[in-house]
């Protein structure tokens, strides 16, 4: 590090110049046996700024900020706070010295209060502490640093933005100057995300600093000052945002060149969009145990060759559709049709035999058994099937051939087949799940949200999977949060609201703004609200889980 | 060059099996340490203890009677850990099955071929009927089944006493403490060491074969590491809960069967001597493989036989759970430290790359 930017007028508040910045990195190193997890990695944090960190899945971020916040210890290098070198030995330290982390995985209780989470293993906690000083100690925090909570709400019965308040109110007090979000986001709603960056400017306009991990390359140019770009454990430039592009900060990310083609059109080739569908919902309701409806009369068809879209803010039914589309979740009301004639009984089993592959929204905790290994794991659909299952045995070789073959489709490497499958990245994950599933998808296949939290590589690399899949002729559902892939990838798209589908829209002339309005609730001729009889509508949460 | 020593998500069989020797050493050394600072000559207890276990044949034949019992429990209680399921009653069950089978050897005469196994039919039968509601409970209300199981034991230990010094006490010698002898009894193999011994060997082979190598244990693997994922991939996660915990209550009620039919003859209380707890420790030991029961039961009967060695040496009988607590203790730090290893990286040998640039992407 040489020249540092002292003076920097393009963030507010205005830093007098020769501020030292809150956080300065020199040369970080950390390894992993066999692995390079940091190189020499230098980076400053001034006051007053929102520093974007990017990088692939595997670049390096969560160790550099795990560094940061003493739960790793350096190799090498150096970490110099407001101008003094530190040596941080343990989490505590780093919170003491006013470095606050909010990771993507909640570390919250969830059966205690907010109240109880907030104070939960701090040195303000006053000694005789009644829920109710706890409460009102909450309350005051919550109004001076502005994220609205509330103190005596269970957790486990918030939304995942409740729960991210909590959490960052919970480093806040802990009186943070600097604040690392670790892919905040992705669990939110865009009301959420307006809600969320707008308390990230306003402790910005305090002279406090922010780290901001993320994959959604729009936010970061919305949100940060400057973008620092991690490409294999090596910080690779850091740039002010005011001078970047999306599409150059994506090319520096991989460092390659991404090639956007039209995800809709057919390989030449390509099987043609079946005339009569594969699988059909006829007025398909569900009720959730406390009787409200989650999925409200749905009709739909899936033709093999085409991708459908499902579009809508997360819990308006997406899960219940997807649930009941892989047998899943029974239906209250009306029925489910497999090539014109009644499905059986919700019997995930039969649906898989059938050739329904299902990608679920949830890999670790739904698709994958975290601790077991990779061979296990990739068994888990055709374990009843020949050559794995025969005359009611599971044969471990046949097994550890079809893991290799996946693995080997999925272009994955792994250490050996018999590491645990939590030790792979989330993207590693990913693949294999999605590969595991278009093995048996040989009718239609449901993907929801398989390019969360992916980077734009591995996002590639899956869609590139479903229409792949979509030239065979299979049906492929996709449910995304993204509209630009769905307006990318799928033929028609569906948009959930309250449990209804809205609309099926064609894709090819469907734009953002009416997906929109539909995804509001609006219709999309003449605006008026088509949810209107709707007495009390789902939350819009993920609080019906 | 930087060294550090850093956790291993994995470890290898070979590595973990050295740690654990080091950690019985360790332990058998602070027992040892122990007993030469209570004044007593560890030599020569070590002596006695090896001379009346390992070294002569009543000591091994003593070794086989512990671990007959010490294999079903264990197993009993490996199984259910399979699927995420404790079952803490395998005591309970043990006195159920010891019930079931003194019913029938008791007031149903006959020839041994045909009594014995229908005392091991109704012995099974108890004992998974003594862990039905528990089982119930938990595959479709979710009710914990550490709390159920656990509760039940002392209903079946005390049921066992009321049956051996009420209704079915001894009408021959009139004393209190135990039915009379059962008129039918395993045949002996070898010395007091019966056929029990060698039929709990196989079945904990079969099961070690069934949980690892069958598409049904593959369903309770699979259940047990994520209920979610099994659900998601169409296994019946209820019923196989309720199937393990029923197979787990017969094999418990089995090693009941073994005990009354084969070594007591009677059933009297406090027959289960602990064995049940003990194939908890077995379970814990075995982490989870039904192969691993085989050397953990041999460990804890080994134990168990050298405990009753040093009561004739005039020590308290705490001192066998004292050990027992100090092998655990040690075998689960030894455990988390086989993760360790330590780990020295060169960094490569690459130029740096320049940053902090202001520059345009």
């Amino acid at each position: 590090m040489t020249d540092l930017p002292h003076a920097r007028n393009d963030v507010p508040p205005p830093i007098p110049p020769g501020t030292p910045p809150i956080l300065q990195l020199q040369g970080i190193c950390k390894y992993f046996p066999g692995v390079i997890a940091n190189q020499d990695v230098s980076l400053d944090i001034a006051p007053g700024e929102i520093h974007a960190l990017l990088g692939e899945n595997g670049a390096g971020k969560s160790t550099l900020m795990n560094v940061v916040t003493g739960i790793y210890q350096p190799d090498g290098g150096e970490i110099i706070l407001d101008g003094y070198g530190q040596v941080f030995a343990a989490p505590q330290d780093a919170i003491r010295a006013g470095i606050g982390m909010v990771h993507q995985h909640f570390k919250l209780v969830p059966a205690f209060t907010v109240a109880e989470n907030i104070h939960l293993g701090w040195r303000d906690t006053p000694f005789l502490a009644s829920s109710k000083v706890l409460e009102a100690r909450t309350r005051a925090l919550s109004e001076r640093f502005g994220f609205s909570v509330r103190p005596d709400a269970i957790v486990a019965d918030l939304s995942a933005g409740e729960q991210q308040r909590v959490e960052i109110l919970r480093v806040l007090a802990r009186q943070a100057r600097l604040l690392i979000l670790d892919e905040p986001t992705a669990v939110l709603t865009p009301a959420e995300t307006r809600d969320l960056f707008r308390a990230l400017r306003a402790f910005r306009a305090q002279g406090n600093a922010v780290i901001l991990i993320s994959h959604k390359l729009d936010e970061v140019i919305d949100i940060s000052d400057r973008i620092s770009i991690l490409r294999a454990g090596r910080n690779v430039g850091t740039y002010r945002t005011a001078d970047c592009t999306a599409a150059g900060l994506a090319t520096t990310m991989v460092g390659r060149e991404i090639v956007r083609r039209d995800l809709r059109a057919r390989a030449p080739g390509a099987t043609p969009i079946a005339p009569t569908p594969v699988l059909s919902l006829r007025g398909a309701t569900c009720r959730d145990p406390r009787g409200v409806e989650t999925l409200r009369d749905v009709t739909l068809d899936l033709h093999g060759g085409e991708i459908l879209g499902i579009a809508g803010v997360a819990g308006n039914g997406q899960r219940e559709l997807t649930q009941v589309l892989t047998g899943m979740m029974p239906l209250s009301a009306g029925e489910i049709l497999l090539d014109g004639t009644p499905a059986p009984l919700a019997d995930p089993a039969a649906f898989a035999r059938a050739g329904i592959g299902h990608i679920p929204e949830d890999r670790l905790r739904s698709g994958l058994a975290p601790a077991l290994d990779i061979t296990d794991n990739m068994a888990l659909r055709e374990y009843d099937r020949p050559p794995i299952g025969r005359h009611g045995l599971y044969d471990r070789t046949a097994a550890n051939h079809l893991a290799q073959t996946i693995v080997e489709a999925a272009e994955v490497r792994v250490p050996d087949l018999a590491t645990p499958i939590r030790n792979l990245s989330g993207g590693n994950q990913q693949r294999l799940v999605a590969r595991r599933e278009i093995r048996i998808a040989s009718r239609v296949l449901v993907a929801a949200y398989p390019s969360r939290g992916l980077d734009i590589g591995a996002i590639a690399t899956v869609l590139r999977y479903l229409t792949e899949l979509r030239d065979q002729g299979v049906a492929v559902v996709l449910v995304s949060e993204d509209l630009e892939e769905l307006l990318n990838v799928a033929d028609r798209i569906g948009v959930l609201f309250h449990g209804r589908l809205m609309a099926t829209i064609d894709a090819a002339t469907a734009d953002m703004e009416t997906i929109g309005l539909l995804m509001g609730g609006r219709s999309a001729h003449n605006g008026t609200p088509h949810g209107g009889s709707i007495p009390d509508g789902p939350t819009q949460d993920g609080g019906q889980a | 060059m930087a060294g550090s020593l850093q956790r291993q998500p994995t470890v290898t069989p070979a590595r973990r099996l050295a740690w654990r020797a080091g950690a019985v050493v360790t332990a058998l050394a602070i027992t040892t340490l122990f007993l030469a600072l209570s004044g007593r000559d560890p030599r020569l207890l070590a002596d006695l203890v090896v001379r009346s276990t390992v070294g002569s044949r009543f000591g091994l034949e003593d070794l086989a009677l512990f671990l007959t019992p010490l294999l079903l429990t264990g197993a009993a209680v490996t199984v259910t850990g399979r699927i995420g399921v404790w079952n803490i009653g395998a005591e309970g069950q043990f006195y159920a099955g010891a019930i079931g089978a003194t019913a029938i050897g008791l007031f149903l005469p006959g020839p041994a071929w045909l009594v014995l196994p229908l005392m091991a039919a109704s012995g099974i039968a108890c004992g998974m009927g003594w862990i039905l509601v528990p089982a119930l409970a938990r595959a479709y209300a979710g009710v914990n089944e550490i709390i159920t199981t656990l509760l039940l034991n002392f209903v079946a230990g005390l049921l066992t006493t009321y049956l051996a010094v009420g209704p079915w006490h001894d009408r021959v010698t009139g004393a209190l403490a135990s039915t009379g002898r059962l008129p039918v009894r395993i045949p002996e193999i070898w010395g007091v060491v019966h056929w029990g011994f060698p039929i709990a060997l196989v079945i904990v082979l079969a099961l070690a074969w069934l949980t690892t190598r069958t598409r049904w244990g593959y369903q309770i693997t699979i259940g047990g590491a994520n209920e979610q994922a099994a659900r998601y991939a169409g296994i019946p996660v209820r019923a196989r809960i309720l199937g393990v915990m029923l197979l787990s209550g017969g094999l418990a009620a089995l090693a009941g069967v073994f005990e009354v039919a084969g070594t007591v003859h009677r059933l009297q209380g406090g027959l289960a001597n602990n064995f049940g707890y003990f194939g908890i420790v077995v379970a814990v030991l075995a982490r989870g493989s039904c192969l691993n029961v085989l050397p953990a039961a041999l460990l804890m009967a080994f134990i168990l036989n050298a405990g009753i060695v040093l009561q004739t040496q005039q020590l308290t009988g705490s001192a066998v759970l004292a050990i027992t607590g100090l092998v655990l203790f040690m075998i689960a730090i030894a455990d988390e430290l086989a993760h360790y290893q330590p780990v020295t990286v060169r960094p490569a040998t690459v130029a740096p790359v320049t940053v902090g640039k202001e520059a345009r992407p």
